[in-house]
Protein backbone atom coordinates (compact mmCIF):
# COMPACT_ATOMS: atom_id res chain seq x y z
CA UNK A 1 0.00 0.00 0.00
CA UNK A 2 2.80 2.40 0.97
CA UNK A 3 6.18 1.90 -0.66
CA UNK A 4 9.35 3.95 -0.31
CA UNK A 5 12.10 3.22 -2.81
CA UNK A 6 15.58 4.69 -2.36
CA UNK A 7 14.25 7.92 -0.87
CA UNK A 8 16.76 10.74 -0.36
CA UNK A 9 15.89 13.81 1.70
CA UNK A 10 17.91 16.89 2.55
CA UNK A 11 17.40 19.57 5.20
CA UNK A 12 19.22 22.47 3.62
CA UNK A 13 22.65 21.01 2.91
CA UNK A 14 22.53 18.10 5.33
CA UNK A 15 21.66 14.78 3.76
CA UNK A 16 19.24 13.12 6.20
CA UNK A 17 17.80 10.16 4.30
CA UNK A 18 20.36 8.35 2.16
CA UNK A 19 18.11 6.03 0.21
CA UNK A 20 15.42 4.67 2.52
CA UNK A 21 13.33 1.79 1.22
CA UNK A 22 10.45 0.24 3.10
CA UNK A 23 6.87 -0.83 2.61
CA UNK A 24 3.66 -1.15 4.57
CA UNK A 25 0.85 -3.49 3.56
CA UNK A 26 -2.83 -2.67 4.18
CA UNK A 27 -3.77 -3.16 7.81
CA UNK A 28 -0.23 -3.92 8.85
CA UNK A 29 1.55 -2.46 11.88
CA UNK A 30 5.16 -1.77 10.98
CA UNK A 31 7.72 -0.60 13.52
CA UNK A 32 10.55 1.76 12.65
CA UNK A 33 13.29 1.60 15.25
CA UNK A 34 16.60 3.41 15.55
CA UNK A 35 18.56 5.76 17.74
CA UNK A 36 17.92 9.49 17.89
CA UNK A 37 18.72 11.42 14.77
CA UNK A 38 18.89 8.53 12.30
CA UNK A 39 16.05 9.93 10.19
CA UNK A 40 12.92 8.18 11.50
CA UNK A 41 10.85 11.34 11.92
CA UNK A 42 12.15 12.70 8.62
CA UNK A 43 10.98 9.50 6.94
CA UNK A 44 7.45 10.12 8.25
CA UNK A 45 7.55 13.81 7.26
CA UNK A 46 8.74 12.88 3.79
CA UNK A 47 5.84 10.44 3.37
CA UNK A 48 3.36 13.09 4.58
CA UNK A 49 4.61 15.57 1.99
CA UNK A 50 6.00 17.96 4.62
CA UNK A 51 9.53 17.53 3.33
CA UNK A 52 10.15 17.07 -0.34
CA UNK A 53 12.48 14.18 -1.18
CA UNK A 54 15.30 14.99 -3.58
CA UNK A 55 15.31 11.49 -5.05
CA UNK A 56 13.57 8.15 -4.99
CA UNK A 57 9.90 7.22 -5.03
CA UNK A 58 7.12 7.41 -2.47
CA UNK A 59 4.10 5.46 -3.68
CA UNK A 60 0.74 5.18 -1.97
CA UNK A 61 -1.74 2.68 -3.42
CA UNK A 62 0.36 2.55 -6.56
CA UNK A 63 0.43 6.32 -7.10
CA UNK A 64 3.53 8.50 -6.82
CA UNK A 65 2.89 10.94 -3.97
CA UNK A 66 6.26 12.66 -3.55
CA UNK A 67 5.60 16.38 -3.94
CA UNK A 68 1.83 16.13 -3.36
CA UNK A 69 0.42 18.77 -0.98
CA UNK A 70 -0.10 17.38 2.56
CA UNK A 71 -3.80 18.31 2.63
CA UNK A 72 -4.41 16.16 -0.45
CA UNK A 73 -2.58 13.25 1.17
CA UNK A 74 -4.72 13.68 4.29
CA UNK A 75 -7.82 13.29 2.10
CA UNK A 76 -6.24 10.35 0.26
CA UNK A 77 -5.97 8.37 3.51
CA UNK A 78 -2.70 9.29 5.22
CA UNK A 79 -2.65 10.70 8.74
CA UNK A 80 0.32 11.97 10.74
CA UNK A 81 0.63 12.07 14.52
CA UNK A 82 3.81 14.08 15.11
CA UNK A 83 6.35 13.51 17.82
CA UNK A 84 5.60 16.79 19.59
CA UNK A 85 1.81 16.20 19.14
CA UNK A 86 1.23 19.67 17.70
CA UNK A 87 -2.18 20.13 19.26
CA UNK A 88 -3.83 23.38 18.19
CA UNK A 89 -3.36 24.87 21.65
CA UNK A 90 -5.89 27.69 21.36
CA UNK A 91 -8.57 25.54 19.76
CA UNK A 92 -10.88 23.54 22.01
CA UNK A 93 -10.66 19.75 22.05
CA UNK A 94 -13.79 19.61 19.89
CA UNK A 95 -12.38 22.14 17.43
CA UNK A 96 -9.13 20.16 17.23
CA UNK A 97 -11.19 17.11 16.27
CA UNK A 98 -13.20 19.16 13.78
CA UNK A 99 -10.05 20.06 11.82
CA UNK A 100 -10.21 16.46 10.62
CA UNK A 101 -13.99 16.12 10.54
CA UNK A 102 -14.95 19.11 8.41
CA UNK A 103 -14.04 17.67 5.06
CA UNK A 104 -15.91 17.09 1.82
CA UNK A 105 -18.29 14.15 1.74
CA UNK A 106 -18.87 13.92 5.50
CA UNK A 107 -22.41 13.19 6.63
CA UNK A 108 -23.84 14.18 10.00
CA UNK A 109 -24.37 10.52 10.91
CA UNK A 110 -20.78 9.61 10.08
CA UNK A 111 -19.46 12.53 12.12
CA UNK A 112 -21.52 11.39 15.10
CA UNK A 113 -20.27 7.84 14.70
CA UNK A 114 -16.60 8.88 14.56
CA UNK A 115 -16.93 11.18 17.56
CA UNK A 116 -18.75 8.51 19.58
CA UNK A 117 -15.99 6.08 18.76
CA UNK A 118 -13.13 8.28 19.98
CA UNK A 119 -15.12 9.43 23.00
CA UNK A 120 -15.69 5.76 23.89
CA UNK A 121 -11.95 5.08 23.71
CA UNK A 122 -10.84 8.38 25.22
CA UNK A 123 -13.61 9.38 27.65
CA UNK A 124 -11.41 12.19 28.98
CA UNK A 125 -11.68 13.95 25.61
CA UNK A 126 -15.46 13.96 25.89
CA UNK A 127 -15.21 15.49 29.35
CA UNK A 128 -12.85 18.19 28.12
CA UNK A 129 -14.39 18.85 24.73
CA UNK A 130 -14.87 22.57 25.37
CA UNK A 131 -11.47 23.08 26.96
CA UNK A 132 -8.53 24.59 25.03
CA UNK A 133 -6.14 21.94 23.72
CA UNK A 134 -3.19 23.67 25.36
CA UNK A 135 -4.65 23.08 28.83
CA UNK A 136 -4.55 19.28 28.54
CA UNK A 137 -1.83 17.18 30.17
CA UNK A 138 0.86 15.57 28.04
CA UNK A 139 -0.89 12.21 27.99
CA UNK A 140 -4.26 13.77 27.16
CA UNK A 141 -2.64 15.76 24.34
CA UNK A 142 -1.22 12.53 22.92
CA UNK A 143 -4.70 10.97 23.00
CA UNK A 144 -6.13 14.05 21.32
CA UNK A 145 -3.41 13.89 18.65
CA UNK A 146 -4.28 10.27 17.88
CA UNK A 147 -8.04 10.92 18.07
CA UNK A 148 -7.64 13.89 15.73
CA UNK A 149 -5.84 11.70 13.20
CA UNK A 150 -8.64 9.11 13.50
CA UNK A 151 -11.15 11.79 12.42
CA UNK A 152 -9.65 11.57 8.93
CA UNK A 153 -10.59 7.87 8.75
CA UNK A 154 -7.09 7.17 7.44
CA UNK A 155 -5.91 4.01 5.73
CA UNK A 156 -2.52 4.48 7.36
CA UNK A 157 -1.39 6.42 10.42
CA UNK A 158 2.20 7.64 10.68
CA UNK A 159 2.70 7.52 14.43
CA UNK A 160 5.81 9.29 15.70
CA UNK A 161 6.97 8.30 19.22
CA UNK A 162 3.52 8.22 20.80
CA UNK A 163 4.83 7.05 24.20
CA UNK A 164 7.60 9.63 24.54
CA UNK A 165 7.48 11.25 27.95
CA UNK A 166 4.31 9.44 29.05
CA UNK A 167 3.62 7.73 32.38
CA UNK A 168 3.61 3.90 32.27
CA UNK A 169 -0.18 3.83 32.66
CA UNK A 170 -0.54 6.04 29.58
CA UNK A 171 1.84 3.80 27.63
CA UNK A 172 -0.58 0.95 28.29
CA UNK A 173 -3.42 3.05 26.81
CA UNK A 174 -1.38 3.83 23.71
CA UNK A 175 -0.72 0.11 23.28
CA UNK A 176 -4.47 -0.56 23.53
CA UNK A 177 -5.31 2.04 20.92
CA UNK A 178 -2.70 0.71 18.49
CA UNK A 179 -4.16 -2.79 18.91
CA UNK A 180 -7.61 -1.39 18.33
CA UNK A 181 -6.64 0.46 15.16
CA UNK A 182 -4.98 -2.76 14.00
CA UNK A 183 -8.26 -4.60 14.50
CA UNK A 184 -9.98 -1.92 12.43
CA UNK A 185 -7.53 -2.73 9.62
CA UNK A 186 -5.84 0.68 9.80
CA UNK A 187 -2.18 0.35 8.81
CA UNK A 188 0.34 1.96 11.17
CA UNK A 189 3.92 2.99 10.59
CA UNK A 190 5.17 3.31 14.17
CA UNK A 191 8.35 5.20 15.02
CA UNK A 192 9.38 4.39 18.59
CA UNK A 193 12.23 4.29 21.08
CA UNK A 194 10.27 1.87 23.25
CA UNK A 195 11.57 -1.45 21.89
CA UNK A 196 9.41 -3.88 23.92
CA UNK A 197 6.23 -2.03 22.93
CA UNK A 198 7.24 -1.91 19.27
CA UNK A 199 8.10 -5.62 19.14
CA UNK A 200 4.85 -6.35 20.92
CA UNK A 201 2.42 -4.48 18.63
CA UNK A 202 4.19 -4.66 15.26
CA UNK A 203 3.98 -7.31 12.54
CA UNK A 204 7.32 -6.32 11.00
CA UNK A 205 10.13 -4.03 12.06
CA UNK A 206 12.69 -1.96 10.17
CA UNK A 207 15.80 -0.73 11.95
CA UNK A 208 17.38 2.50 10.75
CA UNK A 209 20.92 3.74 11.20
CA UNK A 210 22.39 6.97 9.78
CA UNK A 211 19.70 7.64 7.21
CA UNK A 212 19.39 4.08 5.96
CA UNK A 213 17.35 0.98 6.73
CA UNK A 214 19.96 -1.48 8.05
CA UNK A 215 17.82 -4.38 9.10
CA UNK A 216 14.40 -5.76 8.38
CA UNK A 217 12.69 -8.66 10.16
CA UNK A 218 9.38 -9.80 11.52
CA UNK A 219 8.70 -8.75 15.08
CA UNK A 220 8.64 -12.40 16.10
CA UNK A 221 12.15 -12.95 14.75
CA UNK A 222 13.45 -9.92 16.62
CA UNK A 223 11.77 -11.01 19.83
CA UNK A 224 13.72 -14.30 19.54
CA UNK A 225 17.00 -12.65 18.51
CA UNK A 226 18.00 -9.91 20.89
CA UNK A 227 21.52 -9.66 19.49
CA UNK A 228 20.28 -7.61 16.50
CA UNK A 229 18.44 -5.20 18.73
CA UNK A 230 21.53 -4.86 20.89
CA UNK A 231 23.76 -4.30 17.88
CA UNK A 232 21.74 -1.43 16.42
CA UNK A 233 20.04 0.10 19.40
CA UNK A 234 22.37 -0.76 22.26
CA UNK A 235 19.60 -2.04 24.51
CA UNK B 1 -2.93 75.01 31.88
CA UNK B 2 -6.38 73.57 32.23
CA UNK B 3 -8.46 72.05 29.45
CA UNK B 4 -12.24 72.31 29.63
CA UNK B 5 -14.04 69.02 30.15
CA UNK B 6 -16.23 69.46 27.06
CA UNK B 7 -13.15 69.62 24.83
CA UNK B 8 -11.79 66.45 26.37
CA UNK B 9 -15.12 64.69 25.75
CA UNK B 10 -15.23 65.88 22.14
CA UNK B 11 -11.70 64.60 21.58
CA UNK B 12 -12.72 61.29 23.17
CA UNK B 13 -15.47 60.91 20.58
CA UNK B 14 -13.06 61.92 17.80
CA UNK B 15 -10.45 59.47 19.03
CA UNK B 16 -12.96 56.62 19.16
CA UNK B 17 -14.25 57.37 15.65
CA UNK B 18 -10.76 57.56 14.13
CA UNK B 19 -9.69 54.55 16.14
CA UNK B 20 -12.46 52.34 14.78
CA UNK B 21 -11.62 53.04 11.12
CA UNK B 22 -7.95 52.48 11.87
CA UNK B 23 -8.85 49.25 13.69
CA UNK B 24 -10.67 48.04 10.59
CA UNK B 25 -7.56 48.61 8.44
CA UNK B 26 -5.23 47.17 11.08
CA UNK B 27 -7.37 44.04 11.62
CA UNK B 28 -6.82 42.99 8.03
CA UNK B 29 -3.12 43.75 8.21
CA UNK B 30 -2.57 41.82 11.45
CA UNK B 31 -4.66 38.91 10.22
CA UNK B 32 -2.59 38.60 7.04
CA UNK B 33 0.60 38.77 9.08
CA UNK B 34 -0.69 36.29 11.64
CA UNK B 35 -1.55 33.64 9.10
CA UNK B 36 1.21 33.90 6.50
CA UNK B 37 3.95 35.98 8.15
CA UNK B 38 3.63 38.57 5.40
CA UNK B 39 3.72 42.28 6.21
CA UNK B 40 1.49 43.64 3.48
CA UNK B 41 2.94 47.02 2.56
CA UNK B 42 0.25 47.38 -0.09
CA UNK B 43 -2.52 47.26 2.52
CA UNK B 44 -3.12 51.01 2.48
CA UNK B 45 -3.33 50.90 -1.30
CA UNK B 46 -6.15 48.40 -0.99
CA UNK B 47 -7.89 51.03 1.19
CA UNK B 48 -7.28 53.52 -1.63
CA UNK B 49 -8.53 51.17 -4.36
CA UNK B 50 -11.61 50.45 -2.24
CA UNK B 51 -12.22 54.19 -1.92
CA UNK B 52 -11.97 54.75 -5.67
CA UNK B 53 -14.13 51.72 -6.46
CA UNK B 54 -16.70 53.13 -4.05
CA UNK B 55 -16.46 56.62 -5.56
CA UNK B 56 -16.90 55.28 -9.09
CA UNK B 57 -19.89 53.17 -8.05
CA UNK B 58 -21.53 56.13 -6.31
CA UNK B 59 -20.96 58.29 -9.37
CA UNK B 60 -22.75 55.65 -11.44
CA UNK B 61 -25.55 54.66 -9.07
CA UNK B 62 -25.79 57.36 -6.41
CA UNK B 63 -26.13 54.67 -3.77
CA UNK B 64 -23.58 54.71 -0.94
CA UNK B 65 -24.54 51.31 0.46
CA UNK B 66 -24.31 49.65 -2.92
CA UNK B 67 -20.92 51.32 -3.38
CA UNK B 68 -19.72 49.95 -0.04
CA UNK B 69 -20.81 46.44 -1.01
CA UNK B 70 -19.35 46.62 -4.52
CA UNK B 71 -16.02 47.98 -3.25
CA UNK B 72 -15.72 45.23 -0.62
CA UNK B 73 -16.52 42.45 -3.10
CA UNK B 74 -14.39 43.79 -5.95
CA UNK B 75 -11.35 44.41 -3.76
CA UNK B 76 -11.75 41.06 -1.98
CA UNK B 77 -11.67 39.25 -5.34
CA UNK B 78 -8.79 41.44 -6.45
CA UNK B 79 -6.95 40.65 -3.20
CA UNK B 80 -7.48 36.93 -3.71
CA UNK B 81 -6.02 37.14 -7.22
CA UNK B 82 -3.11 39.25 -5.96
CA UNK B 83 -2.29 36.76 -3.22
CA UNK B 84 -2.56 33.71 -5.46
CA UNK B 85 -0.33 35.18 -8.16
CA UNK B 86 2.32 37.11 -6.25
CA UNK B 87 2.45 36.02 -2.60
CA UNK B 88 1.63 32.32 -2.75
CA UNK B 89 4.84 31.48 -4.64
CA UNK B 90 6.87 33.35 -2.01
CA UNK B 91 5.40 31.60 1.04
CA UNK B 92 8.08 30.51 3.50
CA UNK B 93 10.81 32.58 1.82
CA UNK B 94 12.89 35.21 3.56
CA UNK B 95 10.56 37.99 4.87
CA UNK B 96 12.56 40.46 2.78
CA UNK B 97 11.19 38.96 -0.44
CA UNK B 98 7.57 39.46 0.62
CA UNK B 99 8.32 42.97 1.87
CA UNK B 100 9.79 43.83 -1.52
CA UNK B 101 6.91 42.14 -3.33
CA UNK B 102 4.18 43.96 -1.40
CA UNK B 103 6.10 47.24 -1.65
CA UNK B 104 6.27 46.73 -5.42
CA UNK B 105 2.55 45.98 -5.54
CA UNK B 106 1.96 49.21 -3.61
CA UNK B 107 3.85 51.27 -6.18
CA UNK B 108 2.06 49.61 -9.10
CA UNK B 109 -1.36 50.20 -7.52
CA UNK B 110 -0.59 53.86 -6.83
CA UNK B 111 0.59 54.49 -10.37
CA UNK B 112 -2.43 52.66 -11.72
CA UNK B 113 -4.73 54.87 -9.65
CA UNK B 114 -2.90 57.97 -10.83
CA UNK B 115 -3.28 56.89 -14.45
CA UNK B 116 -6.88 55.80 -14.07
CA UNK B 117 -8.33 58.49 -11.80
CA UNK B 118 -5.82 61.33 -11.90
CA UNK B 119 -4.05 63.21 -9.11
CA UNK B 120 -7.00 65.11 -7.62
CA UNK B 121 -8.97 63.95 -4.60
CA UNK B 122 -12.46 62.51 -4.93
CA UNK B 123 -14.92 63.07 -2.19
CA UNK B 124 -17.60 60.49 -1.52
CA UNK B 125 -21.02 61.90 -0.63
CA UNK B 126 -21.98 60.69 2.82
CA UNK B 127 -25.27 58.76 3.07
CA UNK B 128 -26.20 60.60 6.25
CA UNK B 129 -25.89 64.37 6.46
CA UNK B 130 -27.49 65.11 9.82
CA UNK B 131 -25.64 66.56 12.79
CA UNK B 132 -26.19 66.60 16.50
CA UNK B 133 -25.19 69.02 19.22
CA UNK B 134 -22.02 67.94 21.02
CA UNK B 135 -21.39 70.76 23.47
CA UNK B 136 -20.48 73.76 21.29
CA UNK B 137 -20.02 71.63 18.13
CA UNK B 138 -22.36 70.44 15.41
CA UNK B 139 -21.10 66.87 15.27
CA UNK B 140 -21.92 64.89 12.08
CA UNK B 141 -23.88 61.69 12.60
CA UNK B 142 -21.93 60.15 9.76
CA UNK B 143 -18.73 60.08 11.84
CA UNK B 144 -20.55 58.11 14.53
CA UNK B 145 -21.96 55.83 11.86
CA UNK B 146 -18.47 54.99 10.52
CA UNK B 147 -17.37 53.94 14.00
CA UNK B 148 -20.47 51.80 14.47
CA UNK B 149 -20.10 50.19 11.01
CA UNK B 150 -16.40 49.52 11.52
CA UNK B 151 -17.16 47.90 14.85
CA UNK B 152 -19.94 45.86 13.25
CA UNK B 153 -17.65 44.60 10.48
CA UNK B 154 -14.92 43.65 12.97
CA UNK B 155 -17.49 42.02 15.24
CA UNK B 156 -19.00 40.09 12.35
CA UNK B 157 -15.58 38.83 11.37
CA UNK B 158 -14.86 37.83 14.97
CA UNK B 159 -18.05 35.76 15.05
CA UNK B 160 -17.05 34.18 11.74
CA UNK B 161 -13.67 33.22 13.27
CA UNK B 162 -15.24 31.77 16.43
CA UNK B 163 -17.95 29.71 14.81
CA UNK B 164 -18.08 27.37 11.90
CA UNK B 165 -15.73 25.35 9.81
CA UNK B 166 -13.88 28.18 8.06
CA UNK B 167 -13.21 29.98 11.33
CA UNK B 168 -11.62 26.81 12.68
CA UNK B 169 -9.58 26.44 9.48
CA UNK B 170 -8.25 29.99 9.80
CA UNK B 171 -7.41 29.69 13.50
CA UNK B 172 -5.79 26.27 13.06
CA UNK B 173 -3.69 27.57 10.15
CA UNK B 174 -2.63 30.61 12.21
CA UNK B 175 -1.45 28.40 15.04
CA UNK B 176 0.31 25.67 13.07
CA UNK B 177 0.33 25.84 9.29
CA UNK B 178 2.06 22.47 8.88
CA UNK B 179 -0.20 20.53 11.22
CA UNK B 180 -3.24 22.19 9.65
CA UNK B 181 -2.23 20.98 6.20
CA UNK B 182 -1.55 17.49 7.56
CA UNK B 183 -5.14 17.51 8.88
CA UNK B 184 -6.46 18.07 5.38
CA UNK B 185 -7.04 21.83 5.62
CA UNK B 186 -6.27 23.39 2.21
CA UNK B 187 -3.78 25.88 3.63
CA UNK B 188 -2.96 27.68 0.34
CA UNK B 189 -6.66 28.47 -0.11
CA UNK B 190 -7.05 29.51 3.53
CA UNK B 191 -4.23 32.01 2.91
CA UNK B 192 -5.93 33.31 -0.20
CA UNK B 193 -9.26 33.54 1.60
CA UNK B 194 -7.80 35.44 4.54
CA UNK B 195 -6.02 37.84 2.20
CA UNK B 196 -9.34 38.41 0.43
CA UNK B 197 -11.08 39.10 3.75
CA UNK B 198 -8.31 41.51 4.80
CA UNK B 199 -8.53 43.27 1.43
CA UNK B 200 -12.32 43.51 1.73
CA UNK B 201 -12.00 45.07 5.19
CA UNK B 202 -9.46 47.55 3.82
CA UNK B 203 -11.85 48.44 0.97
CA UNK B 204 -14.67 49.01 3.48
CA UNK B 205 -12.43 51.43 5.41
CA UNK B 206 -11.64 53.24 2.16
CA UNK B 207 -15.31 53.81 1.36
CA UNK B 208 -16.21 54.74 4.96
CA UNK B 209 -13.28 57.18 5.09
CA UNK B 210 -14.13 58.69 1.68
CA UNK B 211 -16.67 61.26 2.96
CA UNK B 212 -14.33 62.29 5.81
CA UNK B 213 -10.98 62.75 4.11
CA UNK B 214 -11.52 62.18 0.42
CA UNK B 215 -9.90 59.55 -1.79
CA UNK B 216 -6.52 60.20 -3.42
CA UNK B 217 -4.08 57.94 -5.20
CA UNK B 218 -1.37 58.51 -2.59
CA UNK B 219 -3.50 58.05 0.55
CA UNK B 220 -2.37 54.43 0.92
CA UNK B 221 1.03 55.04 2.45
CA UNK B 222 -0.43 56.93 5.40
CA UNK B 223 -2.91 54.12 6.10
CA UNK B 224 -0.21 51.45 5.79
CA UNK B 225 2.09 53.32 8.15
CA UNK B 226 -0.57 54.00 10.78
CA UNK B 227 -1.96 50.46 10.60
CA UNK B 228 1.55 49.04 10.80
CA UNK B 229 2.27 51.03 13.97
CA UNK B 230 -0.99 49.77 15.46
CA UNK B 231 -0.17 46.18 14.54
CA UNK B 232 3.28 46.36 16.11
CA UNK B 233 1.96 48.02 19.28
CA UNK B 234 -0.90 45.52 19.54
CA UNK B 235 1.36 42.52 18.91
CA UNK B 236 1.95 41.21 15.39
CA UNK B 237 -0.85 38.83 14.47
CA UNK B 238 -2.95 39.61 17.55
CA UNK B 239 -6.42 40.73 16.39
CA UNK B 240 -7.73 41.92 19.77
CA UNK B 241 -4.45 43.69 20.51
CA UNK B 242 -4.61 45.60 17.23
CA UNK B 243 -8.13 46.82 17.89
CA UNK B 244 -7.20 48.07 21.37
CA UNK B 245 -3.99 49.62 20.08
CA UNK B 246 -5.87 51.41 17.27
CA UNK B 247 -8.29 52.96 19.74
CA UNK B 248 -5.56 53.74 22.27
CA UNK B 249 -3.30 55.50 19.76
CA UNK B 250 -6.18 57.42 18.18
CA UNK B 251 -7.37 58.59 21.58
CA UNK B 252 -3.88 59.68 22.58
CA UNK B 253 -3.51 61.58 19.30
CA UNK B 254 -6.90 63.21 19.80
CA UNK B 255 -5.98 64.31 23.34
CA UNK B 256 -2.58 65.51 22.17
CA UNK B 257 -4.22 67.72 19.57
CA UNK B 258 -5.77 69.67 22.48
CA UNK B 259 -2.36 71.05 23.36
CA UNK B 260 -0.44 70.87 20.07
CA UNK B 261 -1.51 71.14 16.45
CA UNK B 262 -3.10 68.01 14.89
CA UNK B 263 -0.07 67.66 12.58
CA UNK B 264 2.20 67.50 15.61
CA UNK B 265 -0.16 65.16 17.46
CA UNK B 266 0.75 62.43 14.97
CA UNK B 267 4.11 62.26 16.75
CA UNK B 268 2.29 60.59 19.65
CA UNK B 269 1.82 57.40 17.66
CA UNK B 270 5.54 57.22 16.96
CA UNK B 271 6.31 57.80 20.61
CA UNK B 272 3.98 54.93 21.54
CA UNK B 273 5.64 52.77 18.88
CA UNK B 274 9.15 53.48 20.13
CA UNK B 275 8.19 52.95 23.79
CA UNK B 276 6.50 49.68 22.87
CA UNK B 277 9.53 48.44 20.95
CA UNK B 278 11.80 49.42 23.84
CA UNK B 279 9.82 47.89 26.67
CA UNK B 280 7.35 45.39 25.21
CA UNK B 281 8.83 44.36 21.86
CA UNK B 282 6.19 41.66 21.31
CA UNK B 283 3.36 44.19 21.70
CA UNK B 284 1.43 45.73 24.57
CA UNK B 285 -0.83 42.75 24.82
CA UNK B 286 0.49 39.22 25.12
CA UNK B 287 0.56 38.04 21.53
CA UNK B 288 -1.23 34.95 20.36
CA UNK B 289 1.12 32.06 21.08
CA UNK B 290 1.79 30.10 17.93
Amino acid sequence: MLTLTEVHTYYGKSHILLGVSLEVQPGEVVGLLGRNGVGKSTTLKTIMGLVRPSGGHVRFEGREIAGTAPHRLAHAGLAWVPEDRRIFRLLTVMENLRTGLDRPGMTEARRRELLDKVYAHFPVLAERRSQAGGTLSGGEQQMLAIARAMMLEPKIILLDEPTEGLMPRMVGQIREIITLLHQDRVAILLVEQNVPLTLDVSDRVYIMEKGLVRHHATAAELRADHAVIHQYLGV
Amino acid sequence: MSIPLDQILIQTVNGLVNGMILALVASGLTLIFGIMDVVNFAHGDLVMLGGFTGAVTIAATGNFWLALLVAVLVIAVFGAALQATTLRPLLGRDPLTTILATFGISLVLQKYALWQWGPSARRIQEPLTGQFQLFYLQYPWYRVLTAVLSAAIIGGFWLFLRHGKYGIWIRATMQDRIMASAMGIPVPWVHTGVFAIGAGMAAASGVLFGPLGGVTQNMGLDFTLRAFIVVVVGGMGNLGGSIFAAILISLLEAYASLVVSPAQAVIVSFVVLILTLLFRPTGLFVPTPK
